[in-house]
């Protein structure tokens, strides 16, 4: 392993996960390093969403141990859903209120001047705090959802496919984005991805995951193996 | 407008502010959260707690607040722990509620207790005691929404957002379902069970196209109702027609003008 475990921010030591006979995750073991951007790749149902939610707390059915260190407080960017035509108006300071106040572990409840200052880091300006959240672009719509995660002051990010409906430009601008997060407020990230290209070149380790972790893969490479289309990774370090 | 000056029409009136105001504010987080088959459930159950109170002989409405009450926190112990899909979880309380119902009627054969009043509304018969227990329960509704607004509002958005080791939301979800508890417990008797869930949702399908955010949606869901509501019941007034029938029929009315102003003038 990579990380020394006293510098790790979190560390998953043999995490299991089956529903049924079903084995969706086994022996997945890692640590993240604090300051680190750590992505993960995988096919479609290599375990990537259910590690996310063991991790975040969501479930806690599983085989293994996650230690975490005292100090950390995590926030998540999943995809922005948009498949929902039916859905109400929710305005943008609606909706970051609605997830930033005491009920969900913070100290207090946001204020409007915070979530303009949280909007104008990610590049919004504050006039679209009146704004439908869902009539933003795609772009803008995956920036709420990063000023949502940093209204709750957070060093360690979980992000779960956040670029996956964004085109090209935007999604350029926004991995730069998660990069100033990174380097310039100095929290941790970890990065659940299908675009390689991308994922490897911000990411400071990538962890190759088909149901289990294949070690000394390149991600590159990974995605072109028999491993990628069969279940089996590891971490490599770029 | 003599018919303005009788009790038993003021009375009406106020009754249906009381179920407009409430059916205004929890309509917008019932259709978000996709629920809108929730009050259908409860109102379903309420009648087995009017049959319970024909057994036992106490106010069939004191039967149907009760029941509601523990339906609500088992009907969300039940969606948390995600064991049973809520369309299946729905059909097993409609029809639970209503065998049961069945049952206790036939017990108590002897009252005179009308299904018919609470399920579909009997509102120029409601009491000044009922009356007045609409107002409270609605004050109380309307700060508790005002209160917790904003948790509330966290937990009839899509589950993707979830915030990480956070457990509230499940709480609030307990207090979203005593509120549509409440709500369907003043519909019983003024627009009636069956008939509640439209004034629910129907004023948000009109309002939907006028605003964007959630807090106008509610105002304007609210206003609705209350336009509704008053010009329903003046219709009722003078036609023989049952209330409930022309509140809910006007409201359907207003939901078409909507959409043909929308497709055409909009």
């Amino acid at each position: 392993m990579a990380v020394q475990n006293n510098k790790a921010l979190i560390t998953a030591h043999n995490i299991g996960k089956k529903y049924d006979s079903n084995i969706v995750l086994y022996d997945v073991s890692f640590s993240i390093a604090e300051e680190h951007i750590v992505g993960v790749i995988g096919p479609n149902g290599a375990g990537k969403s259910t590690l996310a939610n063991i991790i975040l707390g969501f479930d806690t059915d599983y085989d293994g141990s996650i230690k975490m260190k005292d100090d950390i407080r995590i926030a998540y960017i999943p995809q922005f859903s948009n498949s929902d035509k039916y859905v109400l108006p929710l305005s943008v300071y609606e909706f970051l209120r609605s997830s930033a106040n005491k009920y969900y572990g913070l100290q207090h409840n946001i204020t409007t001047t915070e979530i303009s200052q949280a909007l104008e880091h990610v590049g919004l300006s504050e006039s679209q705090i009146n704004q439908n959240v869902y009539s933003l672009s795609g772009g803008e719509r995956q920036r709420v959802l990063i000023a949502r995660a940093l209204l709750s002051n957070p060093n360690f990010i979980v992000l779960d496919e956040p670029l996956a409906s964004v085109d090209y430009v935007a999604r350029s601008e926004l991995y730069e984005l998660l990069r100033h997060l990174n380097e310039e407020h100095s929290i941790t990230m970890l990065l659940i991805s299908h675009d390689v290209e991308s994922i490897v070149s911000i990411c400071n380790e990538v962890l190759c995951l088909n149901k289990t972790l294949h070690y000394g893969c390149h991600p590159t490479k990974f995605v072109s193996s028999d491993k990628f289309t069969h279940a089996v990774s590891h971490k490599y370090k770029i | 407008m003599e018919i303005f000056t009788y009790t038993f029409v003021q009375y009406a009136f106020l009754a249906g502010t009381s179920a407009a105001i409430l059916s205004g504010i929890l309509g917008p987080m019932v259709v978000s959260s996709r629920q809108s088959v929730a009050s259908d459930v409860l109102a379903h159950v309420a009648l087995a707690g009017v049959g319970l109170a024909a057994v036992f002989d106490f106010l069939p409405l004191v039967g149907a607040f009760a029941v509601l009450m523990v339906s609500a926190i088992l009907l969300w112990w039940l969606v948390i722990k995600e064991q049973y899909a809520t369309d299946a979880l729905a059909m097993v309380f409609i029809s639970g509620g209503l065998s049961l119902a069945l049952a206790f009627m036939h017990i108590a054969k002897n009252q005179a207790i009308s299904f018919e009043t609470y399920l579909f509304g009997s509102i120029l018969t409601v009491t000044q005691s009922e009356l007045l227990l609409m107002i409270v329960l609605t004050v109380i509704a309307l700060l508790t929404v005002v209160l917790f607004w904003y948790p509330l509002l966290s937990i009839v958005q899509s589950p993707v957002y979830r915030v990480p080791y956070s457990h509230r939301p499940q709480y609030m979800q307990l207090l979203f379902f005593v509120l549509l508890a409440l709500t369907v417990w003043v519909g019983l008797k003024t627009v009636g069970g069956l008939l509640i869930g439209a004034l629910l949702v129907i004023p948000v399908l009109i309002a939907r196209n006028y605003t964007h955010s959630f807090k106008m949606l509610t105002i304007l869901s609210v206003l609705v109702g209350l336009i509704t509501m008053y010009t329903g019941l003046t219709l009722a007034l003078f036609i023989d027609v049952p209330p409930s029938s022309v509140i809910i029929l006007t409201l359907i009315s207003f939901l078409m003008l909507s959409t043909i102003a929308k497709k055409y003038l909009l």
